[in-house]
C-alpha cells in the first residue's frame, strides 16, 4: 500500500531544482552526486549507492540509500574512480 | 591467550556481514561505507537511537500545533543574533529541530536569499514543504532535503550560514556534526546553534527517579544526558570555529500537569531516544511520577513548572579578516618598558 503510494508520488514530483542539487553531495563520501532520470534518484558513483528523490525531496540519510547492482558498480569502478577501487582493497 | 584471540577473531568474522535487511549482500568493497553493518559504527560510541529519533520526529510532524511559545522564543533569540552582524547571508542551511519556527520568524533577517531546510524525518520535511504556500511573503527561495546531521550531505564551502534550532543535542557525535557544519560553511560563514543543556527538565529527572525507586526499587535512564555549558565552548573550539561564543538562557514553562509536559515534549520530538532505554513504562510508575512532580514542584495554583536550559553557540569559519590573538612569544615590547613609560608617575 505504502509502496504503491510512493510510486505514484514518484511519478509526478521526482524533480529537484538545479539550484538545490548544486549544494548536495553524497553524505558518506562527500563526493558529487549524479542525477538519474530513469529511477528518479541521486547516485553517488564514488561508493555505488543511490538515494531516492521522493515527492521532490531528496532523501540523503545513509539508511535510505540503496546499493547499486553489481554490474553497474563494476562499470563505474572500471571507468571513473581508480583511487576508490585502490583504497578499498 | 592465543585461544582467546582466535575466538575473538571468529566472533568478529561471524559478525562481519551484519544485519542488512534492506540492502542486498555485497562483497567487501562497499563495507567501509555501509552504515548498516556493525563494522562502521563499532568504533564510535552510540548513545542515542537515531532511528527512533527519526520516528519521533515523524510523529512530531503530526502533533506539531503551529505556535509553541518556548520554541518560538528560542528561535527568536537565535535569529536576533543575525541582526547583530553587518554581514549578509545569502545562502543558509537550516538544520532539524524546530526549523519550522525559524522559517516563520525569519522576517527578512540576515539577508537570506536561499534557505535549505534539512531534517532527518521525511514527514517533517514534507510538512514543511506543504506549508510553504502559507508564507507568500517570504522573499527567499526554500529548498528541502532529508538528511542526517551526522552525515551532512552539503557541499564543502557552499553556504554562508548554518542555523540549528534545538536539534543537535540528539547527535551521537556532536563534535563530528559540528565539524561537518564548519566544512559546509564558506570562509567567514556563521554557525548558530541552540541546544538543550544539562539543567533541562531537572524536575522531571528528580520525579522520575523518586517514583521509580518507590514503585520498582531501582532506576533506569528515562531522560537523555545533555551537554553541560562548560562543554559547549570546548565543542566549538574542538570543531575549529573561530571567535566562539556561548551563552545560556533558562526558560521556565508552566503546565497544568506533568502529563501535559510529556505531551509537549512529544510534539517537539524531544522524548527519550537513548539506545539503552527501558522500553517498558508501567502505568503505575508513570502516574506516580506525575504525582511526585506535582507534590514536589507544583505551584499553589496547581500548575507545574519545567525548566529548559538552552545553550546558544556561535562560531565562525576561519577567515584572514577576523581578529585573532598573536602567536605566543611574538611580542617585541617588554612589559618593563611599558611600565617605565606609563607607570613612572604612579
Amino acid at each position: 500500500m505504502v509502496g504503491a503510494s510512493r510510486a505514484l508520488l514518484l511519478k509526478d514530483g521526482g524533480k529537484i531544482s538545479r539550484a538545490l542539487s548544486d549544494f548536495l553531495v553524497c553524505p558518506l563520501s562527500k563526493q558529487p552526486l549524479r542525477r538519474c532520470q530513469d529511477s528518479q534518484s541521486l547516485i553517488s558513483d564514488a561508493i555505488g549507492v543511490s538515494f531516492p528523490i521522493i515527492d521532490g525531496i531528496p532523501c540523503l540519510v545513509p539508511k535510505d540509500g540503496k546499493l547499486l547492482e553489481d554490474q553497474d558498480v563494476s562499470k563505474i569502478e572500471n571507468g571513473a574512480d581508480p583511487s576508490v577501487v585502490h583504497s578499498e582493497r | 591467550m592465543a585461544l582467546g584471540l582466535g575466538r575473538a577473531l571468529v566472533r568478529q568474522w561471524a559478525r562481519r556481514p551484519g544485519p542488512q535487511p534492506l540492502l542486498p549482500p555485497r562483497p567487501p568493497p562497499s563495507a567501509p561505507f555501509s552504515t548498516d553493518g556493525d563494522e562502521f559504527q563499532s568504533s564510535r560510541v552510540k548513545i542515542f537511537d537515531r532511528d527512533l529519533k527519526r520516528k519521533q520526529r515523524d510523529r512530531a510532524a503530526w502533533l506539531m500545533g503551529g505556535k509553541d511559545e518556548f520554541v518560538d522564543s528560542v528561535a527568536e533569540n537565535l535569529l536576533d543574533r543575525l541582526e547583530d552582524c553587518r554581514k549578509t547571508f545569502p545562502t543558509a542551511l537550516c538544520l532539524g529541530g524546530s526549523s519550522e519556527a525559524i522559517r516563520r520568524l525569519l522576517r527578512g533577517r540576515g539577508g537570506i536569499e536561499k534557505l535549505i531546510m534539512m531534517d532527518t524525518s521525511f514527514d517533517m520535511v514534507k510538512r514543511l514543504k506543504d506549508s510553504e504556500k502559507n508564507f507568500p511573503n517570504n522573499n527567499f527561495e526554500t529548498f528541502f532535503v532529508v538528511g542526517d546531521e551526522e552525515f551532512l550531505p552539503i557541499k564543502e564551502s557552499s553556504v554562508e550560514l548554518v542555523i540549528s534550532c534545538l536539534g543537535l543535542h540528539w547527535t551521537n557525535d556532536l563534535p563530528g556534526a559540528m565539524i561537518q557544519c564548519r566544512l559546509a560553511l564558506k570562509p567567514d560563514g556563521l554557525f548558530l546553534a541552540a541546544i538543550l543543556g544539562g539543567e533541562t527538565l531537572k524536575e522531571l529527572r528528580i520525579a522520575c527517579t523518586i517514583a521509580q525507586m518507590e514503585r520498582e526499587g531501582g532506576i533506569s535512564p528515562r531522560l537523555s544526558p545533555l551537554a553541560q555549558v562548560r562543554d559547549a565552548g570546548n565543542l566549538l573550539t574542538r570543531a575549529g570555529f573561530t571567535l566562539p561564543g556561548v551563552d545560556v538562557d533558562e526558560y521556565t514553562v508552566r503546565y497544568d500537569s506533568a502529563l501535559e509536559l510529556v505531551e509537549h515534549l512529544r510534539a517537539m520530538g524531544e522524548t527519550n531516544a537513548l539506545l539503552q532505554r527501558s522500553t517498558i513504562l508501567k502505568r503505575d510508575t508513570a502516574l506516580a511520577t506525575a504525582a511526585v512532580y506535582q507534590s514536589m514542584f507544583g505551584a499553589e495554583d496547581g500548575s507545574v513548572p519545567a525548566t529548559f536550559q538552552v545553550i546558544y553557540m556561535t562560531g565562525w569559519r576561519e577567515h584572514p579578516s577576523q581578529q585573532k590573538a598573536r602567536r605566543r612569544g611574538s611580542a617585541t615590547v617588554s612589559f618593563e618598558d611599558i611600565q617605565k613609560h606609563f607607570g613612572s608617575n604612579s
